[in-house]
């Protein structure tokens, strides 16, 4: 398109800076740099990182229990999972940790090595807000606000040599997260089902057309550039068809918003239309009040995560040696139980990591015990992995990248903090 | 305007420079043109409705701001005609509050006979006949959407949508079901265009914000609610003929214990101070934080049978004395500390610049110009926090008439669906659906669960897949077949046949005489080839609707 020519002409003579006089936004210019450089489709297979967000912070020690702690019954009396071997117990996986009960889809694959857990994970920022903690999880950048763009689409952004289709980077649900949103193109997908143009046939084809011609005219900014990737990713989809793709080996995912989430990140993924990185995020751990042991509030999301993450790994069968699965929380909740039978905010959680070339069957990060005068603050389990060197190594190990000091600004991660849960 | 030149003066004494107006005078509004009014109207309404330019452009600026900041004075029948369908408006608190405890009651039996559900919290696309709680709370969206569309007092309907976005409790944390409407309509609505000090307090005071940032369970340590210290009494009373009696009441005692809440919990505390007032930079610590909670230790709700209502219970509060941003807290004045507290925070200077530069946000720029933030917090100050001033300064500041500034805001979803509803001259249907339309487009109402609102900037709201919903809908309007909207009765082109003729109604409907140039030129390639007049018409409105211009306001 010579409009695309002309604007790359005009970039790459004079930069960005003069552009903006013009009111051209720097996002676009780089969206427009990458339209350039998109090629045709993949219809290869990709390696590809799933990130889940457990939204409003999890409850770590409930998740990952450390049943072989005493303090943990001590500060817990009504809400602590019970030790493996009782009523409603953890399930044990190596003497001092257990799974919460309704992680049981979890446990095979964890025995079987795909599934490596990580605890005492989290953020060195301090802050107990969820909105500011999952705001610097989601740029990557633990204290400082003012960083625009998401880790992912940074990374996004410094890996584009693979080759560019719109279905790179995809959110499942209504909104771009955070930790997507920068230069790099990406889709935010709510439904594969209703996802593309209006109409039908050779309606659609006209529809489609006219709205690119509008769009494709003197329109600028980020509307128009977003326009651009909406037509391509709509053509794409139509051709490969990713929603009738049914659950492969007997997978059942559950029918909840998570499961069909998990579900259709499988769908892009047999699909082969080039994901690399999927993003969905899942809620409900903000448990203040009556959270529950073995069974109640937090054991029903529990069930509901663990049962899709097994659905997702059943799934993809072999192909979950090109997949990552990484799952994280903005910040872990109070060692002790509250007034309310709930949990409040606190600092370190835990995190998983599922598929790919994972040395899973184990329980990774220093444990800092739930000795009082080694937690946070006195009162919260203490950080000894920052989410950053769990990140980098995924981010290194699983997609190769290259270039860390462009996704984590101001951050030098360094191999040797790494937890080795993948080969080098 | 007095006021005005007297803000100007201050702030170059202050060195500020008013860099966005340069070259716009400040009573620009007394030369006004077509632009000037379609702009004010994208930016202080959800966009004209037919005639409306013509009608504002007559009223002049003052004429329109005087009506528009005292909404009581505008007759509003559409509306209140349209919202009298609404059975959830008729409801008192505590009815809402009997269907919702039958809905749960009935929820429970179903799981106690082994129907599992794990309910996720996660917002979803409303049902299509949703019925108890959850239709009144599908009725509540509907009335936040025609009240949108079909209001003459447009502002106070964009500051009521500030406000709730500024207060935001997300509707789907459990008895938040039953309290929103009173939220919305007697704590956000009642001082939308008041002051901002009343405005907070109400919200402090509302169940609402009380259950959803847990306020309600946060108690002074140790304390003990005065039932429980009755039945310890009776217990001590008792004599030991009575064991079976006695072991009743223990086991009431220990149900309590179990149920009561204990010790501080400092959310409401750190939202108060990082999103209603101060704002995150706004020079507060972590001790602040636990110090605001202290002072709001037995702020709670009480709930009975036939009352739901602010409630401070006297046992909860934490006595001791409390520091907060270096102002100390006397100790044992009970409720009294909370109120000293709130207005302290309402005239704190933090407080003025984070909500002036949210408000310059909403209806100037995503990232407002100093000089607008300025303006505001001057009038805030001249004024005392009156909310109307504080608008009206931002609105005859030269920033907001600064051609940069211009159709640089991307619409919401709200907004968008309820501009295109205006612009053809269409009214919400008596379903439901609507309501859909807009969660589809990604904000299902009052279901933000972050306390920050649905955000206020492009970014948040531009993506292909967003677009591509809005495409859909454009061209389901442009059909006069979009689920939950009536189609006008007056057809916004007419009979228009011809491409001229199409084209100067597009051009007139929708971009109002004074914009659109390359989106009509390529209306016009699109649609000249098509032989049914009608299919042009829908073809031409559709992509107008759809259009780069009509993203933005």
């Amino acid at each position: 398109m010579t409009t695309e020519k002309l604007r790359r002409r005009v970039f790459v003579k004079t930069g960005g800076l003069a552009l903006l006089s013009l009111g051209l936004d720097p996002i676009f210019l780089t969206r427009a740099a990458y339209a350039v450089r998109r090629s045709g489709a993949t219809g290869t297979r990709t390696k590809t990182l799933v990130c889940v967000f457990q939204r409003g912070a999890v409850d770590g020690l409930n998740m990952i229990v450390p049943h072989g702690e005493r303090r943990y019954y001590d500060e817990r009396p009504r809400i602590a999972v019970p030790p493996p071997g009782h009523a409603g117990g953890a399930l044990d996986l190596d003497g001092m940790f257990g799974l919460h009960p309704a992680l049981a889809p979890l446990l095979p694959l964890y025995h079987a090595g795909t599934l490596a857990l990580v605890h005492a994970v989290g953020s060195p920022d301090a802050t107990r807000s969820h909105f500011d903690a999952q705001d610097y999880m989601e740029s990557g950048t633990p204290g400082r606000k003012t960083t625009q763009d998401g880790w992912l689409n940074r990374q996004l952004a410094h890996a584009a040599d693979h080759g560019t289709t719109p279905f790179r980077g995809v959110a499942i649900g209504p909104h771009l997260p955070r930790a997507l949103r920068g230069a790099a193109p990406a889709l935010a997908i709510d439904n594969l089902q209703n996802f593309g143009m209006p109409g039908r046939g050779a309606l659609r084809e006209r529809i489609t057309s006219a709205f690119e011609e509008m769009y494709g005219g003197t329109s600028s900014g980020l509307v128009a550039s977003s326009a651009g990737e909406a037509f391509d990713a709509a053509r794409r989809l139509e051709a490969a068809h990713p929603e009738r793709v049914r659950p492969a080996n007997g997978a059942a995912y559950p029918s909840s918003p998570f499961g069909r989430a998990m579900r259709q990140i499988a769908q892009l993924i047999r699909s082969d239309l080039g994901l690399e990185i999927a993003f969905t995020d899942v809620g409900g751990w903000d448990t203040h009040v009556n959270q529950g042991a073995g069974e109640g509030q937090l054991a029903g999301r529990l069930a509901d995560f663990g049962r899709a993450l097994a659905a997702f790994a059943t799934d993809l069968g072999e192909r979950l040696a090109d997949v990552t699965i990484l799952t994280m929380s903005e910040f872990g909740r109070t060692v002790a139980e509250n007034g309310a039978s709930g949990t409040d905010h606190g600092h370190a959680t835990a995190m998983m990591v599922m598929g790919g070339s994972t040395r899973g069957g184990r329980v990774y990060g220093r444990w800092p015990t739930l000795d009082p005068a080694r937690r946070f603050k006195g009162r919260d389990l203490a950080v000894t992995t920052d989410f950053r060197d769990l990140f980098a190594e995924v981010l290194v190990r699983h997609l190769g990248s290259t270039d860390l000091g462009a996704v984590f600004p101001g951050y030098q991660t360094n191999a040797a903090r790494w937890l080795d849960l993948m080969p080098a | 305007m007095r006021r005005h030149y007297a803000a100007a003066v201050l702030l170059t004494l202050a060195g500020a420079t008013p860099a966005a107006g340069q070259g716009q005078p400040a009573h620009r509004h007394v030369v006004w043109s077509r632009a000037d009014v379609v702009h004010l109207l994208n930016r202080t309404a959800y966009g004209p409705r037919p005639g409306d330019v013509e009608r504002v452009l007559i009223l002049g600026l003052d004429g329109y701001l005087d009506a528009q900041l005292h909404p009581n004075r505008l007759a509003d029948s559409d509306a209140n005609l349209y919202l009298r369908r609404l059975h959830v408006l008729e409801m008192s608190t505590a009815d809402l509050r009997e269907t919702y405890q039958a809905g749960v009651r009935a929820r429970r039996e179903r799981q106690r006979r082994g129907a599992g559900d794990s309910a996720a919290t996660r917002p979803e696309v409303p049902e299509m006949r949703p019925t108890g709680m959850r239709r009144y709370l599908a009725e509540f969206q509907q009335a936040a959407l025609a009240r949108a569309i079909l209001s003459k007092r447009q502002l106070y309907e964009v500051l009521v949508d500030f406000w709730t976005n500024h207060f935001n409790v997300f509707v789907l944390k459990g008895p938040v079901r039953f309290l929103m409407p009173s939220y919305i309509e007697d704590v956000i609505r009642r001082h939308a265009l008041g002051s901002f000090e009343d405005l907070l307090i109400a919200t402090a005071q509302s169940p609402a914000m009380l259950v959803y940032l847990d306020n309600a369970q946060s108690v002074a340590p140790n304390a003990e609610p005065p039932q429980l210290e009755r039945m310890r009494r009776r217990a001590e009373r008792m004599t030991p003929r009575r064991a079976a009696q006695r072991a009743r009441l223990d086991s009431a005692m220990r149900r309590l214990e179990l149920r009561m809440p204990r010790g501080i919990n400092e959310n409401y505390a750190r939202e108060l101070l990082e999103l209603h007032t101060l704002g995150v930079d706004g020079g507060y610590t972590q001790d602040d934080v636990m110090h605001v909670a202290r002072i709001l230790t037995g702020w709670g709700v009480q709930q009975r049978p036939g009352t739901v209502r602010f409630v401070f219970n006297d046992w909860a509060h934490d006595r001791g004395e409390k520091l907060v941003l270096g102002h100390v807290f006397p100790p044992g004045r009970g409720e009294r500390e909370g109120l000293e507290l709130l207005r302290m925070l309402a005239r704190h200077p933090s407080t003025m610049r984070f909500v002036s530069t949210k408000l310059c946000r909403r209806f100037v720029a995503d990232d407002p110009p100093a000089a607008c933030i300025d303006t505001a917090v001057q009038a805030w100050v001249g004024s005392g926090g009156d909310i109307g001033e504080v608008i009206r300064a931002i609105l005859t500041s030269p920033s907001f008439w600064a051609p940069e500034y211009r159709t640089n805001k991307v619409k919401t979803p709200l907004e968008f669906v309820a501009s295109a509803a205006r612009v053809t001259g269409s009214v919400p249907d008596t379903t439901l659906a609507l309501v859909r339309v807009v969660a589809r487009l990604g904000q299902p109402l009052f279901q933000e669960s972050a306390p920050t609102g649905y955000p206020d900037r492009r970014e948040s709201w531009v993506n292909a897949g967003a677009l591509l919903q809005r495409f859909h809908v454009a061209l389901a309007i442009a059909g006069g077949r979009a689920p939950g909207l009536q189609a006008p009765r007056e057809p916004p082109l007419g009979s228009a046949g011809t491409a001229d003729e199409i084209l100067a109604g597009v051009r007139h409907v929708f971009f109002h005489d004074v914009a659109g140039a390359a989106t009509l030129q390529s209306i016009r390639n699109q649609i000249s080839d098509l032989p049914d007049p009608r299919a042009r018409r829908t073809l031409a409105m559709g992509m107008a609707i759809g259009s780069p211009e009509f993203q933005r306001r």
